[in-house]
């Protein structure tokens, strides 16, 4: 016995890296102990060091500030993200830390000094989430199913691991959870508890309305996404957390619109009935209605805005167009498919498309732009700077110079983001700097842009302003 | 079109947190020096109602803040951040004798939070709230894990925090309510401790009876701890409520096994046989029935039951002979158990002995026997089954709300403090090597 002790102390002499050699050794032990039945022997056990997180379960744009506790001072730590996403992909995030004096690391306050991101970036483990190697190509990180969270695995490893090369790598050679110190788990929700989800099929009004818990009534969002199609209710869940009424709108794409998925089959009177059906909803304040769009959804919130007799208090932006390329119908008659005339279209050396020409306001005929001139309300227009999908910048200027020549600056705000993409969504979530467009006829990868750390943070700033600007002018 | 104000705005943070975590709760855009009522509802998985209400005016800016504004009435009164959680208590025309305990740790406790027009005290269902939030309030941090323990004739449920370990660990008694009690467990791991909660006051755990309840079967859970590959075997403390108080005293002397490195012992008493067994405190307690007593409700007070305090050593547990830290909880108002008593008795034992530096009494004025994890309603008194002949009675536990409340806010922040300094930070080894 006497000699075993003094053999393991040698060895962790030597080894220089003292308590993490022992807590190996110790659960070796442990586990011959067990083996072998209860032998009496003294096992000098130290508690395996703390990784904290707080809150463990937040809303998705609440930052979480993550702790680690009982480490070797001044000594080199990684903190590993990982989770599935709803289709079973694995995304993961890597930081390297050093501890301080007293074996503490403080992912809030301290800087990455490598890894997914360097520098202080409290979130930046859930931002700098990428694919893991060996997973799809083309992902995007976008959450179907708000009524569960996503369940994020962190972990503490000895050491600074290197990130994984995104390409070409053997997935099996990845020694993971052999060097895990510690972990903890996290839950990041849509959904506030209370918030009611409610599916609309009325009216021929497609889309998911969200509740805030209580009476209300409430000022209310109606929401819209771009040509991506379908019914997409993340940022309406959101809405709703945060004590707004928000409906998400299908309008392209989706199996419960009449006509074909790859048309937009819907035209004013649509999108009025669904003003309409938000404003006389009992539990919102009909006068206290704002829109927001991205991408395609701008120039439908700036035709709402100005064109159906509706009277929204205010109007947000995100990376979009003053105009259709292809001529929305006002007769709710079929508009050409997207994919029809791609003269516009651009590549780069990979092959990946780029929509940014097709936006261009010189692209688009006149008839086809909303009459910004028009708008009684304030317009809060975001842009990423490096939006390779939509000529955000450019839609901007018309768009301020065509409020400027009606005499209505004063309505117009912009907040422009260096380094931004197109897809500035809520904050803490991962950009795609591209994804998968379609894969027929054949694979298509279009190109969003953004880089990952600049664009993280015009999202957290982004988001910051929208609510403060629907806070003002609905609530105030 | 009409014109229909935006409605007061309710904040509540955080919206999903663990239940003994405090919460902001402030309600803005209101009239100016308007009266409301902040109104708390629990449905409960038994079904039952459970509310607390305070009553509170806005101030010149229409808002009304609980962590700094004072309520003036209702469940509750005063400055009390956390009021409209522990001041709950079954709404009029429940069953008699509840008792709010989550048996299902996996689900929070949903609370929903309103504000009122006026300085309402009744009729809350009728009324249309103003606003209304909801909040979830957890046992289980996300990652904890729970397993059925069935091995070597334990019944149990053990608690492991997310990570590979390895961590310290508890054994978690409870008392002569009997069952298999979860939620203190399950809330430990979420704060990083290895947690087995025990069944022992049952006939299943008992041979039939719960006076054969042997000391091998406590031997026998701690050893599944020690032996445990993700459980520091050196660093396991025992945490004992009541009856599970004089398991972990007279254990923690006696037992060649169990070598705790620290006790929790709260409302329970050291009287019992020397190196008996539970079943010898119970052959105690039924010879001196008769000085059971009854409150003007004909609620039972079985304090005295253990009094006097016996000046006979062979009597009590000889806590001169502990050779760890050991927190003493007791409530000053306990009608249960003669907490205090003992307390002072066994301080008085230790200073004789030379060890009382290892001794801690936290007293409480006001509070009660069932001093829980915080935030849970207080309860002066409620229906208990004796296991055993399974006589059905309306038990008094003690304890005034307020104080009983904040007692466990602060003996649960103690609890917690004590458990980290001797079971994380300490490096001494208490036992003896066997080498």
């Amino acid at each position: 016995m006497l000699r075993a002790r003094m053999c393991v102390s040698a060895l962790c002499h030597r080894s220089g890296t003292f308590v993490l050699r022992w807590v190996n050794i110790c659960r070796k032990i442990a586990c011959v102990q067990s083996a072998v039945g209860p032998v009496r022997w003294k096992t000098y056990c130290s508690p395996a060091p703390f990784l904290t997180a707080t809150p463990t379960r937040a809303l998705i744009d609440e930052p979480i500030t993550l702790e680690g506790h009982h480490l070797p001072p001044h000594s080199p730590i990684t903190v590993r993200a990982y989770m599935h996403n709803e289709d079973g992909d694995l995304w993961e995030a890597l930081s390297h830390y050093n501890t301080d004096e007293m074996g503490v690391v403080n992912m809030t306050t301290d800087e990455s000094v490598g890894g997914s991101y360097v520098g202080c970036e409290p979130m930046g483990l859930f931002w700098a989430l990428q694919p893991a190697p060996g997973e799809r190509e083309g992902l995007r990180l976008r959450k179907k199913n708000v009524e569960t969270p996503y369940s994020v695995q962190l972990s503490l490893l000895e050491g600074h691991i290197p990130v994984p090369p995104s390409e070409g790598s053997n997935k099996e050679q990845w020694q993971r959870g052999e060097q895990e110190l510690a972990a903890v788990t996290v839950e990041r929700w849509y959904m506030a508890p209370g918030v009611r989800r409610i599916e609309i099929r009325q009216n021929g009004v497609v889309g998911t309305l969200f509740l805030p818990p209580g009476p209300g009534p409430f000022p209310a969002m109606v929401d819209l996404w771009g040509m991506g199609g379908g019914l997409i209710e993340y940022r309406s869940a959101l809405f709703a957390s945060r004590g707004f009424a928000s409906l998400s709108l299908a309008y392209f794409g989706h199996k419960d619109i009449p006509g074909p998925l790859n048309t937009i089959n819907v035209g004013d009177a649509y999108f009025k009935a669904a003003f309409q059906f938000l404003q006389d909803h009992p539990q919102v304040c009909g006068d206290r209605l704002g829109i927001i769009g991205l991408s395609f959804g701008v120039y439908l919130a700036l035709r709402i805005a100005t064109q159906i007799g509706v009277n929204p208090r205010c109007v947000i932006g995100v990376n979009g167009p003053i105009g259709s390329f292809n001529k929305l119908s006002d007769s709710d008659g079929q508009t050409e498919s997207f994919e029809g005339d791609q003269k516009h279209w651009s590549y780069d050396e990979q092959g990946y498309v780029s929509f940014r020409e097709v936006s261009m306001p010189n692209n688009i005929p006149p008839e086809n732009k909303a009459k910004v001139e028009n708008l009684c309300c304030p317009l809060l227009y975001i842009v990423g700077e490096d939006d390779l999908s939509c000529a955000a910048i450019e839609n901007a200027d018309e768009i301020e110079k065509k409020l400027k020549d009606a005499g209505r600056s004063h309505l117009f705000t912009r907040l422009s983001y260096l380094g931004a993409g197109h897809l500035i969504e809520p904050p803490y979530t991962p950009n795609a700097r591209s994804s998968m467009w379609t894969t027929r006829p054949k694979k298509l990868i279009t190109l969003w842009g953004g880089h990952l750390a600049p664009h993280a943070a015009a999202q957290e700033d982004a988001w910051k302003r929208t609510l403060e600007f629907m806070e003002r002018h609905l609530r105030g | 079109m009409s014109e229909k104000a935006a409605s007061p705005l309710l904040l509540l943070h955080p919206t999903r947190g663990l239940i003994d975590e405090k919460f902001s709760v402030m309600v803005q855009n209101l009239p100016q020096i308007q009266d409301i009522t902040l109104h708390a509802l629990i449905h409960s998985d038994d079904g039952d109602y459970w509310e607390a209400f305070g009553h509170y005016v806005s101030d010149a800016t229409g808002l009304v803040n609980v962590a700094n504004d004072s309520s003036l009435g209702g469940t509750y009164d005063g400055v009390e951040p956390m009021g409209l959680l522990w001041s709950m208590r079954p709404v009029p025309g429940s069953r008699i004798g509840l008792r709010l305990r989550k048996k299902e740790v996996h689900t929070p406790m949903v609370v929903h939070i309103s504000v009122y027009r006026g300085h309402m005290s009744q009729g809350f269902r009728e009324q249309a709230a103003l606003a209304s939030v909801v909040t979830e309030r957890w046992y289980m941090a996300p990652g904890v894990r729970r397993v059925d323990i069935t091995e070597g004739g334990v019944t149990g449920t053990l608690f492991l925090p997310p990570g590979p370990g390895p961590f310290p660990a508890l054994l978690d008694l409870w008392g002569g309510g009997g069952g298999l009690v979860e939620y203190r467990s399950a809330l430990l791991a979420s704060h990083g401790f290895v947690s087995l909660a025990l069944e022992y006051m049952t006939p299943r755990t008992s041979g039939g009876s719960t006076s054969h309840v042997g000391n091998k079967y406590f031997e026998a859970a701690f050893t599944i701890l020690k032996q445990h590959p993700q459980v520091c075997g050196d660093r396991i403390a025992i945490l004992g409520l009541s009856f599970g108080t004089s398991v972990a005293l007279g254990m923690a002397v006696y037992s060649t096994v169990i070598q705790p490195r620290c006790l929790v012992c709260v409302s329970g008493s050291h009287v019992q046989q020397v190196k008996g067994s539970l079943s010898d405190v119970f052959s105690e307690i039924n010879k001196n029935v008769r000085n059971t007593r009854y409150d003007e409700e004909n609620r039972v007070i079985w304090r005295d039951l253990l009094l006097p305090i016996p000046t006979d050593p062979t009597k009590k547990v000889d806590v001169g002979q502990m050779k760890c830290p050991v927190l003493m909880i007791v409530g000053e108002d306990d009608q249960n158990w003669p907490a205090t008593e003992s307390a002072e008795d066994m301080k008085q034992m230790m200073e004789r002995a030379g060890n009382s530096h290892l001794l801690t009494t936290l007293s409480y004025p006001g509070a009660g026997h069932l001093i829980e994890p915080p935030y849970s309603p207080h309860i002066r008194a409620s229906n208990f089954m004796v296991a055993g002949t399974r006589q059905k009675l309306v038990v008094l536990w003690g304890g005034e709300t307020a104080p009983h409340s904040h007692a466990q806010e602060d003996s649960w922040k103690k609890t917690l403090a004590f458990l980290e300094e001797h079971l994380y930070r300490s490096t001494e080894v208490t036992s003896p090597s066997n080498l």
